[in-house]
């Protein structure tokens, strides 16, 4: 009987558990399956089957397998094995029960090897910056983009070591990483830096605003669009105007009659100080009343950006003139007549 | 100069913050004289006009208001002005119409009629709120200061629906009167035109029932008398001031003006019904029947000015404002041929001149109302629109 299965027993989601299920024939086995079934896929649906790739699977088997289910997840799929069958650590000892990693004793043998490592790298560094304080050479600082970039998270951690963090190790090991970044590395540290680090798109969506155009008649004019829970709107709004504005080709007294919505037509105008310039005709359909007006002012406000200088444009966005209301209408459960109303509760 | 004076104690600080409007711009003469110690600067802004008699109304004063003596308005108008315009007259104390387009083309049309000719019809019509009722007043109040007979209707809708008593008409059996609108009607008629009708005389006699009589060659208040008194004969009272009227005009000395509003109830469909609850015809209704003939061109020596109405209309879709759709084929026919006459919202200008009207008065009591926003922002809700101005200032 073996000793030293204690431990990693204890440890369930990446490893112990998983040798008796995910054994490496058996996953090389899958793999053989998929790629023949991938082939067959092909064959089926008349394509090449050298040239076949994941995105063609996907398709083929949404078209195979059509399903209405809301989660996306429990759909029937086919990718390839590595990416369902979630990576194991192999057993960690040999026949003789003796381990083979010299860590395995402290129990996180691949963080504290981890540690080890760059705590070597960072020794290396520091010598290195002793040689060149010695020779008399200014200390190089290479200038890292920080703000591009950011560490792994403890669970990418987790899952590059195969094995659980507790948080005040993971916080020891960005520390670590921290303080090799302060002092001027050579390439390899560099590289091996950049294992632990992700890139960040720099500005999330980055809106870009249109220009002004100009029609036959030489009338500035921009276009926009928005929506509100079900309704969505077009809106051209001119410049050079008199306020006049058109909903589906009638005057908005009309298509309004209620105070309310031509007040949320209003308030980009308004906002802007702005309200007797400009002519809009606008597109409307879908929803019910102050659905249709919050659509209106949702393109209204985007078209007008294209008007405005880039200060203004980002009061209207803290002002919430730019963001669509994300508030749509809730389900009905079962067992509760309405989304939450319940039904009437009777003691007996 | 009585006017003046009460201008004088409504206003007491008034117009010294209104630098805006200067001399350089004022074409209106300066009617308080002696206020020019007071207040330097003209008392009145431009909005205003001191042309009281709307006969001397014409284009340099479009787009200002005048105000009407409130002893004139219990005489020229015992009913026919709206209500909510009746409930700002008692707020202000005072009586201020806005002299717009539609009413000074109105003026120019009758000044130019031959009188000789059959009546000329006039159907004043818009969209909801935007003052055919008040252009009906006002061309009312110039009529009733030329000297003219004007047989006003303030709302034809009332008599074809709401009407609690239907009694069979004792002249007609088919018809039905109806004795409660038609003796309030002659009340009022009664109050606006006195004068003429001690001097207007039957022409032929007339038997209300198997006992009362009217002969030939008595006063047409007679007649009203006998209404009023007899509210069952109330109907056929009116009936014979119409034909009366009709018949006189062409020969007598006086002009008549019919004023009807909301027109479109004559050929309509009205909510009445019957004891064995079929539906009612307008045409069975005494008073619509005799409207009718009255409405016909058979007759000279006037004009008749009417006004379409959606707001009272029964049956009708709330965006048709048009003849065609309000009137309906028949209406339509009966009323052609007619010179229409449209009434838009307010102009740039008009809508200037309400807003500092409003402001003047101190109706705008909102401290944003007072600023340039402010007034953008009620034009822009309100599109211009007399009726949505007038109500969205009202909690201001």
């Amino acid at each position: 009987r073996l000793i030293c299965t204690t431990t990693a027993r204890q440890r369930k989601n990446v490893g112990a558990s998983g040798p008796e299920k995910y054994t490496e024939a058996f996953i090389k086995n899958q793999i053989e399956e998929f790629n023949l079934g991938k082939r067959h896929l092909a064959n089926m649906m008349g394509e090449d089957p050298e040239t076949f790739t994941q995105e063609d699977i996907d398709k083929a088997i949404a078209y195979l397998f059509p399903s209405g289910l809301f989660d996306k997840k429990a759909r029937p799929m086919m990718k390839h094995p590595t990416e369902i069958f979630p990576e194991q650590r192999k057993i960690q000892w040999g026949e003789d029960g003796r381990p083979f990693h010299f860590l395995f004793y402290t129990g996180k043998q691949s963080y504290y090897s981890l540690m080890h490592e760059t705590y070597e790298k960072l020794l290396n560094a520091q010598k290195y910056q002793d040689q060149l304080i010695a020779q008399d050479l200014p200390p190089q600082k290479k200038k890292r983009n920080l703000a591009g970039s950011r560490w792994l998270t403890k669970i990418e951690l987790e899952e590059m070591l195969l094995e659980k963090l507790s948080d005040n190790d993971y916080s020891r090991f960005i520390l670590l990483l921290e303080k090799l970044m302060t002092l001027p590395c050579g390439d390899t540290e560099e590289k091996y830096v950049q294992k632990f680090s992700k890139e960040v798109p720099v500005q999330l969506q980055k809106v870009v605003i249109e220009p002004l155009k100009y029609d036959e008649r030489g009338v500035a004019f921009s276009t926009g669009e928005g929506g509100r829970k079900t309704a969505r709107a077009t809106a051209v709004v001119y410049d050079n105007g008199t306020g006049k504005i058109t909903v589906n080709g009638i005057d908005i007294l009309h298509y309004f009659p209620v105070l309310q919505d031509r007040e949320q037509l209003l308030f980009p105008f308004q906002f802007l100080d702005r309200v007797g310039k400009h002519d809009m005709v606008c597109t409307v359909s879908g929803g019910g009343r102050s659905a249709q007006a919050g659509a209106i002012r949702l393109a209204s406000a985007k078209a007008l950006r294209s008007f405005v200088t880039e200060k203004e444009v980002e009061f209207m966005r803290q002002a919430g003139l730019l963001t669509p209301d994300p508030r749509v209408k809730e389900r009905k459960k079962p067992g509760q007549e309405g989304a939450r109303r319940k039904f009437t509760w009777k003691k007996r | 100069m009585l006017r003046s004076l009460k201008g004088l104690l409504c206003r007491p600080l008034k117009d010294r913050g209104f630098a805006l409007h200067t001399a350089a711009k004022d074409r209106v003469s300066s009617l308080l004289t002696q206020d020019v110690q007071t207040a330097p600067e003209r008392p009145r802004a431009v909005f205003y006009t001191n042309e009281n008699d709307p006969a001397n109304h014409a284009e340099q004063h479009e787009g200002r208001l005048y105000s009407i003596p409130l002893d004139e308005l219990k005489t020229v108008f015992p009913h026919g002005l709206p209500y909510r315009f009746q409930q700002q007259i008692k707020t202000f104390n005072e009586a201020c119409v806005m002299v717009r387009k539609p009413a000074l083309e109105l003026f120019t049309y009758l000044r130019n009629t031959n009188f000789a000719h059959p009546a000329v019809r006039y159907v004043i019509y818009g969209e909801r709120g935007t003052g055919k009722t008040m252009t009906l007043c006002h061309l009312v109040h110039y009529c009733a200061r030329q000297g003219w007979l004007v047989l006003h209707v303030p709302d034809a809708h009332l008599w074809v629906k709401n009407c609690r008593e239907l009694l069979q008409s004792s002249y007609n059996k088919e018809r039905l009167d109806q004795p409660l609108q038609a003796s309030s009607w002659l009340k009022n008629f009664k109050t606006s035109n006195e004068r003429f009708l001690k001097e207007i005389k039957t022409q032929k006699q007339y038997m209300w029932g198997r006992r009362d009589r009217t002969e030939a060659g008595r006063p047409l208040a007679e007649v009203v008398e006998q209404g009023l008194a007899r509210v069952r004969n109330a109907s056929d009272a009116v009936g014979v001031v119409l034909k009366e009227l009709k018949q006189q005009s062409r020969l007598g000395p006086f002009r008549l003006l019919v004023a009807v509003d909301g027109v479109n109830a004559l050929w309509g469909r009205t909510t009445l019904k019957k004891e064995d609850k079929s539906p009612v015809a307008p045409e069975e209704l005494t008073l619509v029947h005799n409207l009718r003939k009255m409405l016909m061109n058979d007759w000279s020596g006037g004009a008749a000015v009417t006004t379409l109405s959606q707001t009272g209309a029964l049956f009708k879709p709330s965006s048709a404002y048009l003849p065609q759709e309000l009137l309906g084929k028949e209406g339509f026919d009966a009323l052609d041929p007619f010179v229409p006459i449209p009434v838009p919202n307010y102009s740039p200008r008009e809508f200037e001149s309400c807003y500092q009207y409003y402001l003047q008065r101190k109706w705008l009591q909102h401290e944003k109302a007072h600023t340039e926003a402010g007034k953008e922002e009620l034009r822009f809700l309100s599109g211009s629109n007399p009726r949505q101005l007038d109500r969205l200032a009202g909690p201001l």
